[in-house]
Parts: structure tokens; C-alpha cells; sequence
């Protein structure tokens, strides 16, 4: 067990963690801005690479399958919307039932096969986990650390705007927003739609990245997204008090995460028990500010 | 002094992002190599740990102590899988071995370099999207495939159940290697005349659901090498058994599970072909994407007398007793 | 002008719950009229401002704002006629936003929102101007989160935003009731400042007798989801409590045994 070996893993480790970090900020909108448990992410994060990789074995532009994978991503969202407001079905067991449907229509678009790889031979992809040690621009650690900026860029840009604004009231005080004239459905419906659409952006990333679409590959996003959320609360929330600092954080916390299960890895831990760490990483991220509290309060009654 | 901490800490980061492209793992120097083997598993499974074992068994035959193992298990999920990878390539494994698709796809993804061997993996041309020539792949891979020859499975149906109307093809449509099975089985039974219907479950959840809509139009089932109706027999059973429709497995796990008679592989016979091919790799310097993928030899007729005479099913004496 | 025609609503309809909470009630205000509303618990007085404003829909009769009918409309709809401050002092404002975007939002009432800038440059020193009448020391935080700010404080805010883009109607429910008497007593004073100033058409619900008493030109009082006492002009600028009680038991064959009503 040497630390060289834990160090020469990390970049592996920083370039997951970047792209799950696009998820995360994803998770993050609907999460803690509109205050919806929007759980259509895990079929999501597995239909923005299945129209993505799918597009392009067909001969499409990465750009332009880019584009329809959030596209994707946004229609998802806007059922999931329109569950909610349309049909008054509670946020979370909305976004249930769009997850469910899409395992179907994910399996649909990838052909009824549940897996589909994609080699970077033959095509011309984003990022690719083969070019994570390379020095130059196709290193999926500088392509993602510029996605990230433009996606933050873009996200504060449209949050100070008039409607960001209302959806940002709409998540903060849906009775006072409704008082002021908003309509409070139609916000829903634009931050999930925004939020899925980044989500999706995320899994067609992921896919290009491990080189293949699985019809599996979104099952438990929503617990890595939020495990990316808490980590950033936890770690960054009294010093990032500015929107799109607040996004970095949550990026920067999904690379945490999986820095984490590296070191996991790398201590030779069973990784059958990987998922009950994971568990017990978040567990005590949540629990540090409370023991924080109780120490300070111990120290003034001693 | 809270200059000097940040430049500390700007250094501090920057000698870690340096060290970490061009850090790998240890190189040996000394006259004894010893080689490392990185495997990484999809999920824990009988078929599959039978795999890695004797893939392990058959380097440790031939290499005996000169052969190190970093053997991980992703428990089923691909981020995992990518973190598990990410640990190999960068330390610089000799051989990576990708206990089914998903590994050998992420793996095929992180390294053009590293030599891959796949194992229990059926379908190599989807799984990589490359077309095979003269059996190889033509870059770092290679491996051995758990395909058993699905016409002989179909021929097995009819001479068990000559008189069979409808074959139940019964399937968790999230498995690759299922779909292209049943596929194939759906060829092979229409070639020799025979009517089939298809009945996907999507996971755990609904396979005694479905298992139940096929028994009541179904005759006979067929279920291939099906990660998800491996761990699901016993739930599998209890429809098929009061239902008394006999069920002819791609596997011998979930024949002695809830199956009358399976055309099967060994697992481990297959972990230890990939094994040897290993040690080709390793040991002779074989170059592997020359290499042609391996099928699992001599298949053997297997049949589970319980559940044979329970469902008054007639074995041939060729066959072999679970 | 509004006008309230025959407004019925009925809670839990053929249930052991059922209540009448609104029995054919009628209603006309002018332009101008500053109305308060009293009555026991549960006479129905939030809930005619919940019923204008929106909430739920009536089961029948119609409410007219300057001659358009909205009884049909959803709330938020409604919202570009109404100026509300709730009860709650929580209620009227997003805590996770700033001052200045709380008071933006409200700017937008009835306007469509699209991708402009949430606030600008200029609103910035209109708002400045109108904290500081406020006498709070507002103007000097306009930028930081409303979760900061005192309930007699995010109520004042409340009520600059209802009164921002002169409604047509301002409606304050029981809007002191949560604050101190101190805190309380200077948000009624700003709001009849407010009101005076513009013009406002208002209604005020209330539990103070007083307070009825003192605000106002015109005071209404509800008993069992009827207005049963309506009084207006000089006669109101001479009533007193007692002759008030009075009045109520008259009107409505019954004590008044709320004690807020009798403490205050």
C-alpha cells in the first residue's frame, strides 16, 4: 500500500467525479432551489448516454447528439412536471413513475439491448477515460473543468434573470410566489426540465467517458447527486455563499465522494462492502455540523 | 503568513497534480518478475466467482508465486466498475482481466495499452462495437466467451420435448448477453419449425410475475445464462413447479435451481481457458490482439432428477446427473 | 371598486366537518374605502379575504375588481388587482433571497417574466429610498437574506411589496396579530400611512376593537359566515368598544366570548 499508487489514481478519480459533479448540480436545482425530491434522475442519467452514444454509432455529430441528449433529458422533465402540477401526483412518486417509464424507453432507444458500447477508435468523443493521464486538451479533467465553468456561468446568468428569479421564490415560498403573481406550476415545470436536461448532459458524458451505455447505469444516481449536495453543504456552506460559488461546491463535492472511494479502493477494503462505506462517508458528513454544535455547547457549559 | 499559506497550499496542489499524471505503479528491476493481475468482477455470482477462480487457478499453476493478484468487485454498479478500472490502469497492471461486459467495456475505454482478457462475456462485437477479424479483436483484447452453442440448446428442447408447441423464452431484459441469446434461440427454434414467445422481467421484482404469464401460455421454458434468474431459482420455481411446466436452463446453476436439463459450460473451465491465455500473454509474450476469442469446449447434457421426476420429464442415457 | 355578489362556500361539503364558512355574503366597496373586519373565531373573516384572493374557488356568486370579473381565475392570476400581508410574518417573503430581490418580485406583479435582469441598476436606489421610510435600517442591508431579518421587519417588507405597485385592493389579515405590541403598533401605523398616502381600496382584518375602531372608514363585522354589522362615517368615528359589544349581541342574538375581543 503505497501512496504513490493512491496518487496516480486520483486523476481517474477527479474526472468521474467532475462529470457526476454536472449531475450533482443538476440534482442540486431541484433538490435545494425548487425543494422537489425529483427522483427521475436515475432513469436520466441513463437516457441522455443512450440517445447520445445511439446517435452517434448512427453517424450523428457529437455536438448535435450532445444536444438531443439534453433535449432528452428535458422532455423527461417535463413529464415528470407535468405528473406533479397537471395531475396532482406528489413530487417524489412522480418522478418514481418517469423513472420507471424510462427504463422502457431508455431499452427502446438503445435498440432493445440492454448495453451498447462505444469505441473511442472510432469516434470522435468529449472525454474518454483512456486520455486521463494525457497533457493537452483532450484530458477529460480540463474538458470538464471548462464544461463546468460554462454550465455554472450559464446557471448563474439564468438564475438572476426575471424568471430564474421566480423559481427561485417558487422553491423558497410557493404561497408567497403564487401572492406575487407567479405561476407556480409552470416554475416547477422549467426546473425540472432544466434540472433533467443537465442530468441527462452528465449521463451522456459518463457514457462517452467509460465507453459504453448500460440501461443500468443511472440506478443510485440520485443518492451519489445528493451525496455531492450534503458533501458541499457540509464542507463549503459557510464559506460559499454565492450562487455560483455554491454550484462549484457541489461540483467540487462529487469529486470529494469519489476521491473517497478511491482511497477505499486503495486501502484494500472489500469492495462488496462498498456501498455500506458509502453510507457510513455520507452518514458522517451529515453528522460533523451536529457534533460540531454539541462540542461548542459541552465547552460552554464545562 | 497568510500568503505563505496559500502559496504552500498552491504547491502543495500542484506537486500532487504532477506527481499524479506521471505517477504509476512500482516497476520492478530485479532478474524475478513478478507480475501484477488486476480483475475486476461485475457482481458477486456463482458463475462468476467460478470464473475468476479458475482464471486465478490456472496463472497460479503456471506462475506460482510470480503472480500477484488485485482481484475487486464493482457489486453491480458501472461507476464503480470505472473507479475499480481507473485503480488498475494507473497503477500499471501487467493483464487486466474483465469479469463481464461492463468491466471489458470500461476497461476497453481506459487502456489502449494494458492487455484485457474478458471472461463471461457472451457478445464481444457489441460489447466493443468492433467487428471481429478471424476471430480477434485486432487491438488489446482478447478473452474467452460463455456463449454455449445455443443450437444444440434448441436441438436439446425438441429431443426432450418432441411434441412442444410453445418455448417460453424467459429473460431479464437489462442483460446483454440474454437478449443476444434469446435471439439467436428465437432463430434457431423457427429454423426447426417451433413457435416461441418472449417474456422479459426487468429485474428481482417481476420475475415470478412474469414467470407466471409464461406458464399460462408456454409449454416449455427456456432461460440462458441470465445473471438476474440465476439469483431468482427458488422464486422461479414456485410457479414453474405447481404449474408443471419444465424448464430448460443455459446454465447449470439454474438448472439445479428450478431446471429439468441444461446444455452447460463450466464457469471455472472458462476462467481457467481465460487463465491460460494469461499466461500466454505474460509469460510467452503472445500478442493478444491476434489472439481469437475462446468458446467454452465440450458442453455436457446435464439433468436434475428432482425436479425430473417431479414434472415427469424422460432423461436420454446420455445425459448426466446433477 | 369590488364587488362581492352572493359569495357561498361551504368546507368538507356532506361530512360530519361540514361548515358554511361563507353564507351569501354581499359586499360593495368604493375606491377609497379603508374597511375593517372583526368578528369571533371562525366567522369567516380570513376566509373572505382567502376567497377573494384566490385560494380555492367559491362554490357560488362572483367577485368584481373594477368591473372584471375573477371569480373563475387561479390565484396567482388574480394576484396583479391584490396586495396581501398575511398573518404569518414568514409568509409574505422568500427568506433564501435578498431584500432587494424579495421587493423585485413583488415590482413584476402581473407582468410577464421573462429573461431580463431579475433586478436592475435603478430599481436598486428606488428600493434604497423606499426602505429608509421605513425608518428600519433596512436600506443598509439590501442585500442580505430576509431569513435575517425580525418578523416585525419581514412583515414591514410585506408590506412595501403588497403596496409597491398600488393595488387595486389591499388586504392585510390579522397582519399584527404575531408581533410585539411595540413592533405591532409601528407596522399599523405605516400601514395606514401607506393607505392614506395612496388611496388605497383596503380591507383589514382584526381581532383589536380598538384598532377597528381607530383605522379605517368604514367597519364590518362577521358572525357565522354573515356580515351582520356594517358601519361607516361619523357613526363609526364615534363608537366605542362597549357600544360595539353591544351592537354584536343585538345583531347577533349571542355574547361575544372572545378574549381577545374583550381584553383588547
Amino acid at each position: 500500500m503505497n501512496i504513490g499508487s493512491l496518487i496516480s489514481a486520483l486523476p481517474g478519480a477527479i474526472a468521474q467525479g467532475l462529470i457526476w459533479g454536472v449531475m450533482a448540480i443538476g440534482v442540486y436545482l431541484t433538490y435545494k432551489v425548487l425543494d422537489i425530491a425529483d427522483l427521475t434522475v436515475d432513469g436520466t442519467m441513463a437516457t441522455g448516454g443512450a440517445v447520445c452514444v445511439m446517435m452517434m454509432l448512427n453517424g450523428a455529430n457529437l455536438w448535435v447528439a450532445l444536444l438531443c441528449a439534453v433535449l432528452a433529458g428535458m422532455i423527461a422533465g417535463l413529464v415528470t412536471g407535468i405528473f406533479h402540477t397537471a395531475m396532482g401526483i406528489p413530487a417524489i412518486l412522480a418522478g418514481i413513475l418517469t423513472q420507471l417509464s424510462l427504463y422502457s424507453i431508455n431499452l427502446a432507444i438503445m435498440g432493445f439491448k440492454a448495453n451498447q458500447g462505444i469505441n473511442v477508435r472510432n469516434y470522435h468523443l468529449l472525454v474518454s477515460s483512456r486520455n486521463v493521464k494525457v497533457i493537452g486538451p483532450q484530458n477529460p479533467i480540463f474538458v470538464m473543468i471548462i464544461v463546468t465553468a460554462l454550465l455554472i456561468g450559464v446557471l448563474y446568468w439564468f438564475f438572476g434573470r426575471e424568471i430564474g428569479a421566480a423559481l427561485r421564490a417558487t422553491g423558497s415560498n410557493e404561497h408567497m410566489s403564487r401572492a406575487q403573481g407567479i405561476n407556480v406550476n409552470r416554475c416547477k415545470i422549467i426546473g425540472l426540465m432544466i434540472s433533467n436536461g443537465i442530468v441527462a448532459l452528465a449521463s451522456a458524458l459518463f457514457a462517452q467517458y467509460q465507453g459504453a451505455v448500460d440501461v443500468n447505469m443511472g440506478r443510485g444516481g440520485i443518492v451519489i447527486g445528493l451525496a455531492a449536495v450534503i458533501i458541499s453543504t457540509v464542507l463549503f456552506g459557510k464559506i460559499f455563499h454565492n450562487f455560483a460559488m455554491k454550484l462549484l461546491g457541489v461540483s467540487l463535492g462529487a469529486v470529494i465522494y469519489y476521491i473517497v472511494i478511491q482511497i477505499v479502493l486503495w486501502l484494500g477494503l472489500n469492495t462488496n462492502l462498498l456501498k455500506l462505506l458509502s453510507a457510513l462517508v455520507v452518514a458522517i458528513f451529515l453528522a460533523i455540523p451536529y457534533w460540531k454544535g454539541k462540542l461548542a455547547k459541552g465547552a460552554k457549559n464545562a | 503568513m497568510k500568503t505563505i499559506k496559500k502559496i504552500t497550499c498552491i504547491a502543495l496542489v500542484l506537486l500532487i497534480a504532477v506527481s499524479a499524471v506521471f505517477a504509476g505503479g512500482s516497476s520492478e528491476s530485479s532478474a524475478k518478475k513478478t507480475y501484477k493481475v488486476g480483475i475486476c468482477q461485475f457482481v458477486q455470482h456463482v458463475a462468476l466467482d467460478s470464473a475468476t477462480q479458475g482464471f486465478m487457478d490456472a496463472l497460479k499453476d503456471a506462475l506460482g508465486d510470480s503472480v500477484v493478484f488485485d482481484n475487486q468487485n464493482a457489486s453491480g454498479d458501472m461507476s464503480t466498475v470505472t473507479t475499480i478500472v481507473n485503480s488498475l490502469v494507473s497503477n500499471k497492471v501487467d493483464l487486466i482481466l474483465a469479469n463481464a461486459t461492463p468491466p471489458l467495456q470500461v476497461a476497453a475505454a481506459a487502456t489502449g495499452d494494458i492487455p484485457i482478457l474478458g471472461t463471461s462475456v457472451t457478445d464481444y462485437e457489441t460489447a466493443l462495437d468492433l467487428k471481429l477479424n478471424n476471430g480477434a479483436t485486432g487491438i488489446n483484447i482478447s478473452g474467452a466467451s460463455d456463449l454455449a452453442p445455443l443450437d444444440k440448446q434448441a436441438q436439446m428442447i425438441v429431443e426432450l420435448f418432441p411434441g412442444v408447441k410453445n418455448v417460453g423464452l424467459l429473460y431479464c431484459s437489462a442483460e446483454p448477453n440474454s437478449v443476444y441469446q434469446i435471439n439467436q434461440m428465437e432463430t434457431y427454434l423457427m429454423q426447426m419449425g417451433i413457435k416461441s414467445t418472449r417474456y422479459a422481467f426487468t429485474d428481482s421484482n417481476d420475475v415470478a410475475s412474469v414467470t407466471e404469464a409464461a406458464c399460462k401460455s408456454a409449454d416449455v421454458l427456456y432461460i440462458p445464462t441470465d445473471n438476474t434468474a440465476a439469483s431468482c431459482t427458488e422464486a422461479i420455481r414456485n410457479v414453474i413447479e405447481p404449474a408443471k411446466v419444465p424448464v430448460v436452463a443455459g446454465e447449470e446453476g439454474i438448472c439445479k435451481g428450478c431446471g429439468v436439463a441444461t446444455l452447460t459450460i463450466s464457469y471455472y473451465d472458462l476462467g481457467y481457458t481465460t487463465g491460460k491465455m494469461a499466461v500466454e500473454v505474460l509469460k510467452n509474450g503472445a500478442d493478444i490482439s491476434k489472439m481469437p476469442i475462446q468458446y467454452a469446449a465440450n458442453p455436457i447434457k446435464k439433468y436434475n432428477a428432482e425436479l425430473c421426476s417431479l414434472l415427469g420429464v424422460k432423461i436420454p442415457s446420455d445425459y448426466t446427473a446433477i | 371598486m369590488l364587488d362581492l355578489i352572493n359569495i357561498q362556500k361551504t368546507f368538507n361539503p356532506n361530512t360530519i366537518n361540514e361548515k358554511v364558512a361563507l353564507n351569501r355574503v354581499s359586499l360593495h366597496l368604493d375606491d377609497g374605502d379603508f374597511v375593517t373586519m372583526i368578528g369571533g373565531n371562525g366567522a369567516g373573516k380570513s376566509t373572505l379575504l382567502n376567497a377573494i384572493a384566490g385560494v380555492w374557488q367559491v362554490d357560488s356568486g362572483k367577485i368584481i375588481i373594477d368591473g372584471n370579473d375573477i371569480t373563475g381565475l387561479s390565484e396567482h392570476k388574480r394576484a396583479p388587482w391584490l396586495g396581501r400581508v398575511f398573518q404569518d410574518p414568514m409568509m409574505g417573503t422568500a427568506a433564501t433571497m435578498q431584500i432587494i430581490e424579495n421587493l423585485a418580485l413583488a415590482k413584476r406583479r402581473g407582468q410577464k417574466r421573462g429573461l431580463k435582469p431579475g433586478v436592475t441598476k435603478a430599481e436598486k436606489d428606488e428600493y434604497r429610498d423606499l426602505l429608509a421610510t421605513l425608518g428600519l435600517g433596512l436600506e443598509n442591508r439590501i442585500t442580505e437574506k430576509v431569513g435575517l431579518l425580525s418578523g416585525g421587519q419581514r412583515q414591514a417588507l410585506t408590506l412595501l411589496m403588497a403596496t409597491l405597485n398600488k393595488p387595486k385592493l389591499l388586504m392585510l389579515d390579522e397582519h399584527t396579530a404575531a408581533l410585539d405590541p411595540r413592533t405591532a403598533e409601528k407596522v399599523l401605523t405605516l400601514s395606514d400611512q401607506i393607505v392614506k398616502e395612496n388611496h388605497l381600496m383596503t380591507m383589514m382584518v382584526t381581532h383589536n376593537m380598538k384598532d377597528a375602531i381607530r383605522f379605517g372608514n368604514r367597519l364590518i363585522m362577521m358572525n357565522d359566515g354573515k356580515i351582520i354589522l356594517d358601519i361607516r362615517g361619523e357613526e363609526k368615528k364615534n363608537l366605542t368598544v362597549k357600544a360595539l359589544m353591544d351592537e354584536f349581541a343585538r345583531a347577533s342574538g349571542e355574547e361575544i366570548t372572545s378574549d381577545k375581543a374583550l381584553l383588547s
